[in-house]
């Protein structure tokens, strides 16, 4: 798998907040069916990486590519192909969950889908019959990232940037999250995962890079490391 | 994709309950100011032709008197009023609608309700246009002021502008369901006001109400354009609601009353006191200030025997005072020409100057528009009073003739003439200025609300990238 072409790549992806390196030359590459983690302390610039790529925020040095095109140069057609999920999925309160993807997918896609296909998605995305015409208003935090997975699935999405998507989720709902992120992988889908969730990141992680200032400290195969020892490492790089 | 953004912010705002509070309350002021003014109107229609028609009743109905004494007993004039002066009244209720034509004087007009109205009042009218003008922009502030930068603060615009949508697409789509949203209120007070004025007026009326319906349009659209500018911009949707609330009370309030003043300060007009005062005095001494009417008098007199080869008046070929009345009258008409002609002439500067205060406030020029297309405007009163001024002018003539070509020598106020003499003078009729000239009128407002949209029109499209944190 590390052979073929990556679909998201990063080189020398810098980034300056006044005299704060918020990225410094940042290297990645991230091949089909690869579900990169990247670990770190608030700060270390997981979130700043995935906002390049989404163009969320334009880098002072180096580029972010999604399949081979550079993100600054090609904002609009770089994100046909991704899909994005915050630590909360923000959706209209107003709007069911069914609406709301109907929405989404709609833009993504430039025609609406069948409503069928787009309960089909939610409900492999883990949603109850019953849930999917209620409005979002009273989504609890899993049902609405379960939204952000079946706008992922509705748009084809072969690019999925994670930032913290299971933070504050219970064991069960992180689990199922997880579940559903496997199955995204198995269809050839590239995965970056910004989170703190060293277990979660060991379990459904291919690959595992530790962030600290700005800076890659340290990269390594998930199925190379034992939990203790990913532990181990991890806070021995957060020491000073 | 745009019909899609559009539709969903269309149901999203249809279902919020403050949408539906919001507009209920425009939307039913709106059709109350309509149907009050509405009725308003027909009501002072019939009593301005019963008036009408009873004053030339009265007119014709003067026993055998002196045709002098029937030049003072004058008639009143009143002015008709479109049936579109129930959505914007525009400048009648300060200049009034009915004038006194009698003899040697062009009388100001009376009955101007704003004379009698206490200082609460002026906020108090609620005509139509005011809702139009203030209260259906400040609804469209209400309604898209968060159309970014309440997504922006709840987080949707980052899932939104995950998606690769363009930023036009998305300022187009929103303005259209906000469009569609205000439409729901907007359409049918436009079928009941069509069928009001179709009623009252047929064709022409409904050509009018199409040109105002254009003009409320296009503010609309300014100000929905200039809403999601801002909206687009600010940071919180609360920074969004600030600077549109201030920009609303500057285009509604600061701009058009500075306007006004800075206006009046430019092109001073005199007190009503100093206007009679100093057309007293040009009729006494003549316009140049030299010339007393007692020397003129006797100048004429002295021409007339001259050029009639006759010792005294009283052998003229026609009686001398009528002759002499009639001379008065014209010398009379020559003061008020140049006075009335002077101080609209300060109207009209007052009012081009005030335009300038377009470039703050859209709203001075869709007034201007509105009372034109609604015939209330200054330019069409004006044409009103020209041509009462002309019909005073025909009945003193008619009078002054009689005694002239009647009268025997020395008897120019014993002289009656009868119902004959009432009869030969038609009664007074008004055609109002067609729309062409209302255009003709207001252009410079028409291309300040153009150049307006294509302003907006021109920021909108040129912002393609937006801040999503």
């Amino acid at each position: 798998m590390a052979t073929s072409s990556p679909l998201l790549s990063a080189e020398g992806l810098t980034k300056r907040y006044g005299d704060t390196l918020a990225l410094d030359a940042l290297d990645l590459s991230i091949a089909p069916g690869e579900v990169y983690c990247l670990l770190g302390a608030n700060g270390a610039g997981k979130s700043t990486t995935i906002n390049c790529f989404l163009d969320f925020v334009r880098p002072d040095g180096g580029v972010a590519k999604i399949g081979g095109q550079v993100v600054a140069q090609h904002p609009l057609e770089t994100k046909k192909r991704l899909a994005y999920i915050p630590e909360t999925v923000m959706l209209y309160g107003n709007l069911s969950g069914l609406e709301n993807l109907e929405y989404f997918a709609t833009l993504a896609t430039g025609a609406r889908p069948a409503t069928e296909e787009l309960v089909a998605h939610l409900i492999t995305a883990g949603l109850r019959d019953d849930q999917i015409r209620q409005r979002v208003g009273g989504y609890s935090k899993g049902m609405r990232q379960k939204v952000g997975i079946a706008i992922a699935l509705a748009k084809r999405a072969d690019v999925l940037l994670l930032d913290e998507p299971t933070s504050g989720l219970d064991p069960k709902a992180s689990n199922e999250f997880h579940r559903l992120l496997g199955l995204l992988r198995e269809r050839g889908a590239a995965v970056l995962m910004a989170t703190h969730d060293l277990f979660r990141a060991k379990e459904s992680g291919t690959r595992i890079g530790i962030m600290k200032a700005g800076r890659k400290v340290a990269e390594l195969r998930a199925d190379e490391i034992g939990h203790a020892d990913l532990e181990k490492l991890y806070l021995t790089h957060m020491h000073d | 994709m745009i019909r899609e953004i559009a539709r969903k912010e269309f149901r999203e705002l249809t279902r919020d309950g403050r949408f539906r509070l919001s507009a209920g309350i425009v939307g039913g002021l709106l059709l109350v100011a309509s149907l009050a003014g509405f009725t308003a109107w027909r009501e002072q229609a019939a009593q301005r032709d019963a008036a009408q028609n009873s004053m030339q009743a009265l007119w014709f109905g003067q026993p055998a008197k002196n045709p002098h004494s029937a030049a003072h007993y004058g008639l009143w004039a009143f002015k008709p009023q479109l049936p579109l002066s129930f959505i914007d009244r525009g400048v009648d209720p300060y200049v009034g609608t009915a004038s006194w034509l009698e003899a040697h004087r062009q009388n100001e007009f009376r009955f101007r309700p704003a004379m009698d109205a206490t200082a609460a009042q002026r906020f108090g009218d609620w005509t139509a246009a005011a809702v139009l003008q203030h209260l259906v922009p400040l609804l469209i502030i209400v309604l898209a002021f968060g159309a970014f930068a309440g997504e922006r603060e709840r987080g949707t615009l980052r899932q939104l502008a995950s998606l690769g949508v363009p930023t036009r697409a998305l300022m187009t789509g929103k303005a259209l369901g906000v469009a569609a949203a205000l439409a729901l209120l907007l359409i049918p007070v436009a079928v009941v006001g069509s069928a009001l004025v179709l009623n009252a007026m047929g064709a022409d009326g409904l050509l009018r109400l199409a040109a105002m319906t254009a003009v409320y349009l296009a503010y609309f659209g300014v100000v929905l354009g200039a809403t999601l500018l801002v909206s687009a911009k600010a940071r919180t949707a609360r920074a969004a609601l600030v600077v549109l609330l201030a920009a609303w009370a500057v285009n509604g309030i600061v701009a058009p009353r500075l306007a006004a003043d800075v206006a009046r300060m430019a092109h001073p007009t005199p007190t009503a006191r100093e206007f009679t005062a100093e057309v007293q005095t040009a009729l006494a001494n003549g316009i140049d200030g030299h010339s007393p009417a007692s020397a003129r008098g006797k100048t004429l007199e002295d021409s007339l025997l001259k050029a009639y080869n006759v010792a005294k008046v009283e052998e003229l070929p026609f009686n001398f005072n009528g002759f002499a009345m009639q001379r008065g009258e014209e010398h009379g008409n020559e003061v008020f020409d140049h006075y009335f002609d002077e101080l609209w002439s300060t109207y009209a500067a007052q009012d081009r100057s005030q335009l300038l205060g377009a470039v703050a406030s859209p709203l001075i020029a869709v007034r201007f528009l509105s009372m034109g297309i609604a015939g209330t405007d200054a330019a069409q009163h004006r044409a009103f009073a020209t041509s009462a001024e002309n019909y005073r002018r025909e009945l003193n003539k008619k009078m002054n003739d009689a005694i002239a070509e009647n009268a025997g020598a020395g008897q120019a106020f014993t002289y009656q003439a009868d119902e004959t003499l009432w009869r030969s003078l038609e009664p007074f009729t008004y055609e109002a200025p067609g729309l062409g000239s209302v255009w003709r009128t207001h252009l410079v407002s028409a291309v300040v609300l153009l150049l307006w949209m294509g302003l907006v029109a021109v920021l909108t499209r040129r912002s393609t990238s937006l801040a999503v944190v």
